[in-house]
């Protein structure tokens, strides 16, 4: 029994061929998978073991095809030379082929490590992008409380109406609030250049000196009262508290201030401390005064009598009129401090400022005309009736009158009524253009006896007594001046709440009944 | 065909000084064996033959663990690694089956080649063992088995790739 050979040579010639074709094609494949991910071991792993199972099917299939060649060409002896060597290296391909293919379970195994690892790796990445973006907005929205407090912050430090200041050790201002570049009477550019010192705005050295040495030794100053002085010179009375500025991260050696502008504090103290002292020489005064009132009210009764019983345009009469006339002014001065000392009684009455006014223009002005000075008024109809006594105020504002004539030469006295409805006042100004008055007389010309007028042309007594009247109605006198400018003094007396009213009548045409 | 390789592996193993040696010996081996091959033509050297079927074993094992994973990682689900696995298998069988014509080769007492080098040429069977001869003649045809594996492989790895470009 025998069968034909060919069919076996036929399949191994077409299919070693085929061998051949498919184990490149395999490596072309796995070659691009390979290339879609080149981190890929398993991608890498087919391609190796295509690659060695190309090796093999080469090794293998040329070995056949040589050998079928070979024998169908009669050279079998070639073949038997060559096939040992096809035998071994088939063999080794196989064994090449089989150790390659034995790593899947470890490449698999890896490569699902690596797929593990990468995602373990994303996951971590998604968090930290997770947990920075909520960094983010906690920093974000850490940032707008930050800013809302530096703006509430920065609000008190604008609005302050005290002075706050961050001065370095040697002096110089580095921030300065709004009110303290007011109160200094600066621009904000001065600050901002950086080259104004603190010190120079203090009125002497020693105060700022004495500040340097409490800060060094306490670490703090509080409620110093210093006196300051402006970028022009003129001055004002603070109230300065500090610190030593030790915050981290702040420049080291820099203090903070809070000044307190106490001028007007301290005026109102000045002028507690006048009323007390005028007060005091009212009452000293109008004891004398009394005292004196009576014998001269003698002195002068016996004069007239003498002089009645002597002949007229005799010496004697001519002597008599003399010591008549200075008992007379002695008496004007008793009576004056009298008045000024409140002894005597207010008979207040309702009446229109504006018309009190008007009648003391009216006796002034032939006066003034002769002196070639003019009168200036400029009167406010709305301001409502006071209670005053006429008499008294009419000598008020005389006084305030005689002095502005007195203190020019030339000029216009501006008078002035206005009401301040707010405040239910009526203001009354006397304004000159005259010589002023110097600051250093500011403080006593409410003084009983100050005068700076030679004797015989001032008593002194006018503005004292002025005073004690506009006291007496429960209203305010004050004054302004600049030295070779002139002066001003304001009268202020509270109107009545329209209770009472007075027939509207135009003031200038009302004749007064208690005016002469 | 195991109980006789296993012997020859220890023996050879045995004779292995250290794991140094074995490189060393191994290409002396080579050498030699390539000596003789040159020198005693038509006797096949046992040794030869032993290393190939021991390789064609080794391949055909390598391939069932390869099975093995991919059914364990359930990667035979995708039609790419199922076609790969069906070309394993294939080529497994092949392997079995080069191993089974091996093995039968040069049994001239089964049977005789007639008119071997050409195509006329004949095998004819000396006794009634007509059951192993038909199982030679068809082991002879073991491309059957390996150009299907080789087929299914190359199918396997272009469904992967199309896998992988269409999800990229
Ligand atoms: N309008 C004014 N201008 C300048 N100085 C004035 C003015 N009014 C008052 N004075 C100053 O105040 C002083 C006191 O005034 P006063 O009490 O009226 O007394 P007298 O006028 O008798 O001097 C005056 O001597 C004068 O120096
Ligand atoms: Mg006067």
């Amino acid at each position: 029994m025998s069968f034909p050979v060919y069919p076996i040579w036929i399949s191994d010639l077409a299919g070693s061929a085929l061998m051949i074709l498919f184990s490149f094609l395999c490596v072309r494949l796995a070659g691009k998978l390979r290339d879609q991910d080149r981190t890929n071991v398993v991608w890498l792993y087919l391609l190796s073991v295509c690659y060695v199972l190309a090796a093999f099917a080469v090794s293998r299939s040329v070995g056949h095809i040589v050998k079928r060649i070979l024998i169908t060409l009669d050279y079998e002896n070639a073949w038997t030379l060559v096939r040992p060597y096809s035998g071994a290296i088939n063999t080794v391909t196989f064994i090449f082929v089989a150790s390659v293919t034995l790593f899947f379970g470890r490449v698999w195994k890896i490569y699902q490590q690596i797929l593990q690892d990468k995602q373990a790796i994303q996951e971590t990445h998604q968090q930290l992008i997770f947990m920075n973006r909520n960094l983010e907005n906690l920093v974000a929205e850490r940032t707008r409380e930050l800013a809302l407090s530096e703006r509430k912050y920065r609000r008190i430090f604008e609005v302050s109406r005290d002075m706050l200041a961050v001065v370095r050790d040697d002096g110089t201002l580095m921030t300065l609030n709004p009110s303290g570049i007011e109160m200094l009477g600066l621009s904000s550019d001065d600050i901002s250049s950086g080259r104004r010192l603190f010190q120079d705005f203090f009125e002497t050295t020693d105060d700022w000196n004495f500040l340097k040495q409490t800060l060094e030794q306490m670490g703090y100053v509080a409620d110093t009262e210093i006196s300051m002085k402006r970028a022009d010179n003129s001055c004002f009375s603070g109230l300065i508290s500090g610190g030593v500025q030790d915050q981290p991260g702040e420049n080291p050696g820099s203090h903070h201030f809070l000044v307190k502008d106490i001028s007007y504090r301290k005026a109102m103290e000045q002028q507690i401390l006048q009323a007390d002292k005028l007060a005091s020489i009212g009452q000293l005064a109008a004891g004398i005064a009394h005292e004196i009132n009576n014998p001269l009210g003698i002195i002068l009764g016996y004069t007239q009598l003498l002089i009645r019983s002597e002949k007229e345009n005799s010496q004697n009469s001519e002597d008599l009129r003399i010591i008549e006339k200075h008992t007379r002014s002695c008496k004007t001065i008793v009576e004056n401090l009298l008045s000024f000392s409140r002894r005597s009684q207010t008979k207040k009455a309702v009446s229109r400022i504006n018309d009190v006014m008007d009648e003391v223009i009216s006796v002034v002005r032939h006066h003034f005309e002769l002196e070639k000075i003019g009168i200036e008024k400029e009167f406010d109809p709305r301001i409502p009736v006071i209670a005053v006594d006429e008499a008294k105020m009419k000598q008020v504002f005389m006084n305030l009158i005689m002095n502005a004539r007195q203190a020019m030469k030339c000029g216009t006295v501006r008078i002035e009524t206005r009401y301040d409805e707010p405040g239910h006042k009526a203001v009354v100004r006397v304004r000159d253009e005259g010589t002023g008055i110097e600051p250093r007389h500011m403080t006593r010309i409410f003084d009983p006896f100050f005068t700076t007028k030679p004797t015989g042309e001032g008593t002194g007594l006018g503005l004292s007594v002025s005073y004690g009247i506009v006291k007496d109605h429960g209203g305010e006198i004050l004054v302004e001046s600049e030295v070779g400018k002139g002066a001003t003094f304001t009268v202020t007396l509270p109107v009545l709440e329209q209770t009472i009213s007075v027939p509207a009548e135009d003031g200038a045409q009302r004749k007064s009944q208690s005016g002469s | 065909m195991k109980e006789r390789a296993i012997p020859i592996m220890k023996h050879f193993w045995r004779r292995a000084p250290g794991p140094l040696a074995v490189p060393i010996i191994s290409l002396g081996y080579l050498l030699g064996f390539a000596q003789a091959a040159m020198a005693t033509q038509g006797h096949g050297s046992p040794e030869g033959l032993y290393a190939h079927q021991i390789a064609h074993i080794l391949f055909a094992f390598s391939l069932g663990v390869l099975i093995y994973w991919l059914r364990e990682h359930s990667l035979i689900e995708n039609s790419g690694w199922r076609f790969v696995q069906y070309g394993a298998f294939f080529l497994l069988l092949w392997n079995l089956d080069a191993v089974l014509a091996h093995h039968l080769d040069d049994r001239s007492d089964l049977f005789q080649l007639i008119d071997g080098g050409s195509w006329n040429a004949r095998v004819h069977f000396v006794d009634n063992s007509t059951k192993v001869v038909l199982l030679y003649y068809f082991a002879k045809l073991d491309h059957l088995f390996c150009v299907p594996g080789i087929v299914f492989l190359y199918a396997g790895l272009r469904r992967l790739l199309q896998q992988v470009q269409q999800s990229s």
